[in-house]
C-alpha cells in the first residue's frame, strides 16, 4: 500500500517535472515611446570598435552645445540596432532616433516621413529610399558594395599589368594568380559567401537586367535566371582550384586577416573594409582596389552596388519629435557632423572631397566614376524583393555551390524558396 | 465562541497563510511561463508581425501548414531530430562513462570532475567559437595537418563534417551536468547490494549490470529527458560554430525560430514552430517515462 502511494507520488512528482521543463523549453515571443528624461533626445545606433560611445558623444556634442538638448546615445539591446528596434516597437520603448537600420513595409507606419523638409532632399540616396512617395530615411553618404581588393605585387609577379574589366581576363587572371603561389581569390563562409557573390555580380547583373528586383516583384524574371550566369562563373571557379572549397567554413575575420597577411590576390568586399587596410598599418605589399568586371570590358565600370551610409530615422510621435528631426538635421547636413562621420568609418560621399587613406581615394574615385548607385540584395526604397530574408537565404545557395551543387540546382533552390516565401 | 467555530477559524486562518506563501511564486511562474507559452500558442494560429499597430489576424492552422510545407523548416526538424537523438545517446553514454570512472573520492579524481565540469560553465556562445578556431580549415587541427604534409579535413566546410563536429562540440559542452547527475546517482547506490553481488561472484559487468544499473534508472531518466530538452534548444552553438551552415546542413529548428522567422517577423510561423518544440519535448519526455516505468512494472512482475 505504501510503495503505491509512493509511486503514485514519484509519477505525480515526474508528470510536473515534464510540464515544467517542457514550458522552458518553450520559445515566447516577446504604443511607440521614444524620449528620456526631460529634453533628453534617445538614439540608438550600433556600436562598434570604432563607432563606440565616446565617438556619438562627441559627434552630438556641439549639437548639445548649440540648442541645450541633451541625446542619449543607446547600443542595441539585442545583437544589433536591426533587432532591437522592432522587440522595443512591440514593447513601446522605442528611441527618438534610430541609426544604421532602413525602412520597410512594417516598420514605416511607426516612423516620421521626411518628405516635406528642405533640408532632407539633398541628402544622399534619398530618393532611392523612397518607399512610396514616402521618405523615411536620410543618410550621410554611400557605402559601395561592389569592390575588388587586390594585391599589386602579387599582381607583378603572376605578371598582371593591370586589374581585369572583363569577366574572361577575371578568369585568366585568377589563373595566373594560383600558378605564382597565391590563394587567387579569398571567400569567407556564414554570412559573407551569399554577400562575395552578389558583390561581384551586381555591375553584370544590373546591366543585363536594370532594377532586376523589380522585374522579380512583377514576375517579369525570376533570381535564379538571374544570378545562374555568376553561379556558373563560380561553379568553374571552385572546380578550377581558384576558389577553396574550404571557403565555406572559414571565419570572415580569418578571410580578412588572410588578405593583410599578403596571401591573396583578389578579395571581394565592400567600402567598409578600407578601414580594416587602413588600421593594419603598414603592409608589406600595396593594396589596390577596383570595380567588378562586366561581360565586355567596353560596357566597365558598371553601376555600382551601394547602400545609403549612416542613415537615421524619426520615430513618429516620440515624446520629442521635432527635437529629434533637429537632431537628424544636424547629423546630415552640418559640414562639421559630415566629416566626422565620414572619416570615421569607411564612409564614402559622391563628389566628396573630404580626406581619405590611399585605399580610400581609390574607393572615392570608383564611388565618382559609376555610371548609376544600384540596389543590392533585397533592394531598396521601392526597388524591393517580394520576400523578406532574402541574402541568409542566397548565402545557403551559394554555400551550396561549395558543397557540391550545380550551378542549375543552385538557381532553383533560390527559386523555390521565392516561390514559397513571396 | 464555541471550540468547534474557533478550530474553524484556525483552519481557515492556516490556509490563508498557506495560499499567501504559494501565491507569490505561482504568480511569477504563470507570469513567466505559462503566459508566454499561452500566447505563443495564441500567436501561431495567427498572422502577426509583433508590432503594435497590426491586429494579430486569426487564420487558423495557416501557419502549420507552412511550416510543414516549407523545405527549409522540414530540413531543420530533422537535423534538430539528430543532433538531439545521436547527442542525447552520446552525453549520457559519456557521462555515464566518465562518472564510473570518477566515483571514487581521491585528489585526482576531485580534479577529474572539475576539468569535465568546465565546458558547461563556458556560455555556448565561447564554446562555438572556441571550437571555430580548433575545427576552422585554418583552425588548429588542420593547420597541424598541412605542416605534416597530409590534406586538411573537412570539419565545417562540408555539410556532414559540420553536422557531426556540431553534435561533438554540443557533447562537449554538455555532459558536465549529465556527469554530475550520475556521480549523484552513483552515490547513492546501495553499497550493502555491491557488495552481496561481488560475494555471488559477479564481476565488474555483472555487478552493473545487476545492481547499478537498475539503482540509476530515475538518474538517466533525468539525464535522458534533461539532455534532450537541451539538445533540442540548440542555438548558441549553431551560431558561433557554423551559422547554420554550409548550405544551411546545421540549422536547427531553434536557430531557424530566432534566426529566421523572428528577424522576418513572421511571428505567427515562429510561434507554430515554436509550438512543435513544445510537443516534440512533451513527447519525448513522456515517451522516456512511460519507458520506464513499463521496465518497472516488468521487473516487479518477474520479482
Amino acid at each position: 500500500m505504501k510503495s503505491t502511494h509512493r509511486g503514485r507520488r514519484s509519477r505525480s512528482a515526474a508528470v510536473v517535472t515534464v510540464v515544467s521543463m517542457t514550458l522552458l523549453a518553450a520559445c515566447s515571443s516577446g504604443g511607440n515611446a521614444g524620449g528620456g528624461g526631460d529634453g533628453e533626445i534617445r538614439m540608438m545606433v550600433n556600436l562598434t570598435d570604432n563607432l563606440n560611445q565616446a565617438y556619438w558623444e562627441k559627434l552630438v556634442k556641439p549639437f548639445e552645445d548649440k540648442t541645450g538638448l541633451k541625446v542619449k546615445i543607446e547600443g542595441p539591446s539585442g545583437k544589433s540596432v536591426a533587432e532591437s528596434f522592432p522587440q522595443q516597437l512591440a514593447a513601446g520603448t522605442a528611441p527618438d532616433v534610430i541609426q544604421s537600420i532602413f525602412p520597410d513595409d512594417d516598420t514605416a507606419p511607426e516612423l516620421l516621413d521626411l518628405s516635406g523638409e528642405k533640408w532632407a532632399a539633398g541628402t544622399p540616396m534619398f530618393d532611392d529610399y523612397a518607399m512610396g512617395n514616402a521618405h523615411y530615411a536620410v543618410g550621410v553618404g554611400e557605402q559601395a558594395q561592389s569592390l575588388v581588393y587586390y594585391n599589386k605585387t602579387a599582381f607583378k609577379k603572376a605578371g598582371i599589368s593591370e586589374p581585369p574589366a572583363a569577366w574572361d581576363e577575371f578568369t585568366a587572371d585568377l589563373g595566373k594568380l594560383k600558378k605564382a603561389g597565391y590563394t587567387a581569390m579569398q571567400t569567407a563562409g556564414q554570412y559573407q559567401t551569399g554577400l562575395q557573390l552578389q558583390q561581384l555580380d551586381h555591375p553584370t547583373l544590373n546591366i543585363a537586367h536594370p532594377k532586376w528586383q523589380t522585374a522579380v516583384k512583377d514576375k517579369k524574371l525570376s533570381v535564379g535566371d538571374a544570378y545562374e550566369p555568376m553561379f556558373r562563373k563560380y561553379a568553374d571557379w571552385i572546380k578550377a582550384g581558384y576558389v577553396a572549397k574550404s571557403d565555406v567554413g572559414l571565419d570572415p575575420s580569418q578571410a580578412d586577416g588572410n588578405f593583410i597577411a599578403g596571401k591573396v590576390g583578389f578579395y571581394p568586399n565592400g567600402s567598409w573594409f578600407t578601414s580594416t587596410v587602413d588600421k593594419a598599418g603598414n603592409l608589406p605589399f600595396e593594396v589596390g582596389v577596383f570595380s567588378p568586371p562586366t561581360d565586355s570590358a567596353g560596357s566597365h565600370p558598371g553601376p555600382q552596388g551601394a547602400t545609403m551610409a549612416d542613415p537615421y530615422m524619426v520615430l513618429k510621435g516620440a515624446k520629442h519629435e521635432d527635437d529629434a528631426k533637429e537632431l537628424v538635421r544636424y547629423l546630415v547636413t552640418d559640414a562639421t557632423a559630415i566629416a566626422t562621420q565620414l572619416e570615421a568609418d569607411g564612409v564614402f560621399r559622391q563628389g566628396s572631397t573630404a580626406k581619405h587613406s590611399a585605399v580610400g581615394t581609390q574607393v572615392q574615385s570608383i564611388l565618382d566614376d559609376a555610371p548609376s548607385l544600384v540596389a543590392v540584395g533585397e533592394g531598396m526604397g521601392n526597388t524591393r524583393l517580394p520576400v523578406t530574408g532574402f541574402n541568409p537565404k542566397f548565402t545557403e545557395v551559394a554555400q551550396s555551390l561549395y558543397t557540391g551543387a550545380t550551378p542549375e540546382q543552385a538557381a532553383k533552390s533560390i527559386d523555390q524558396w521565392v516561390d514559397e516565401n513571396r | 465562541m464555541t471550540r468547534k467555530n474557533v478550530s474553524r477559524i484556525g483552519a481557515w486562518r492556516s490556509a490563508g497563510v498557506r495560499a499567501g506563501m504559494v501565491a507569490p511564486a505561482v504568480l511569477i511562474y504563470a507570469a513567466l511561463l505559462v503566459v508566454p507559452v499561452g500566447y505563443a500558442f495564441y500567436y501561431s494560429f495567427t498572422d502577426y508581425n509583433g508590432f503594435p499597430n497590426r491586429v494579430p489576424e486569426f487564420i487558423g492552422l495557416d501557419n502549420y501548414r507552412t511550416m510543414f510545407e516549407s523545405h527549409d523548416i522540414t530540413g531543420t526538424m530533422v537535423v534538430t531530430a539528430i543532433v538531439a537523438a545521436v547527442g542525447a545517446v552520446a552525453v549520457n553514454l559519456a557521462a555515464l562513462g566518465l562518472a564510473l570512472l570518477l566515483q571514487k573520492t581521491n585528489r585526482f579524481n576531485t580534479f577529474g570532475r572539475v576539468v569535465m565540469f568546465y565546458p558547461h560553465v563556458l556560455s555556448a556562445l565561447v564554446v562555438g567559437f572556441l571550437w571555430q578556431a580548433i575545427l576552422g580549415p585554418q583552425g588548429v587541427i588542420n593547420t597541424l595537418l598541412e605542416k605534416a604534409g597530409t590534406s586538411s579535413l573537412p570539419f565545417l566546410s562540408d555539410p556532414d563534417g559540420a553536422l557531426w563536429s556540431m553534435i561533438l562540440v554540443i557533447v562537449w559542452s554538455l555532459f558536465g551536468v549529465q556527469l554530475v547527475l550520475y556521480l549523484a546517482g552513483l552515490q547513492a547506490v546501495p553499497q550493502d547490494l555491491i557488495e552481496a553481488a561481488r560475494i555471488d561472484g559477479a564481476g565488474r559487468w555483472g555487478t552493473f549490470r545487476a545492481v547499478t544499473w537498475p539503482s540509476l534508472a530515475s538518474t538517466v531518466t533525468v539525464a535522458v529527458i534533461t539532455s534532450c530538452i537541451s539538445l533540442l534548444k540548440t542555438y548558441d552553438v549553431v551560431v558561433s560554430l557554423t551559422g547554420g551552415g554550409p548550405a544551411g546542413s546545421t540549422k536547427t529548428l531553434a536557430y531557424s525560430i530566432l534566426a529566421v522567422s523572428f528577424p522576418q517577423r513572421k511571428i505567427g510561423v515562429a510561434s507554430a514552430q515554436a509550438v512543435l518544440l513544445i510537443v516534440a519535448a512533451a513527447i519525448m519526455a513522456i515517451t522516456v517515462l512511460v519507458l520506464r516505468r513499463r521496465a518497472e512494472n516488468d521487473a516487479e512482475s518477474i520479482g
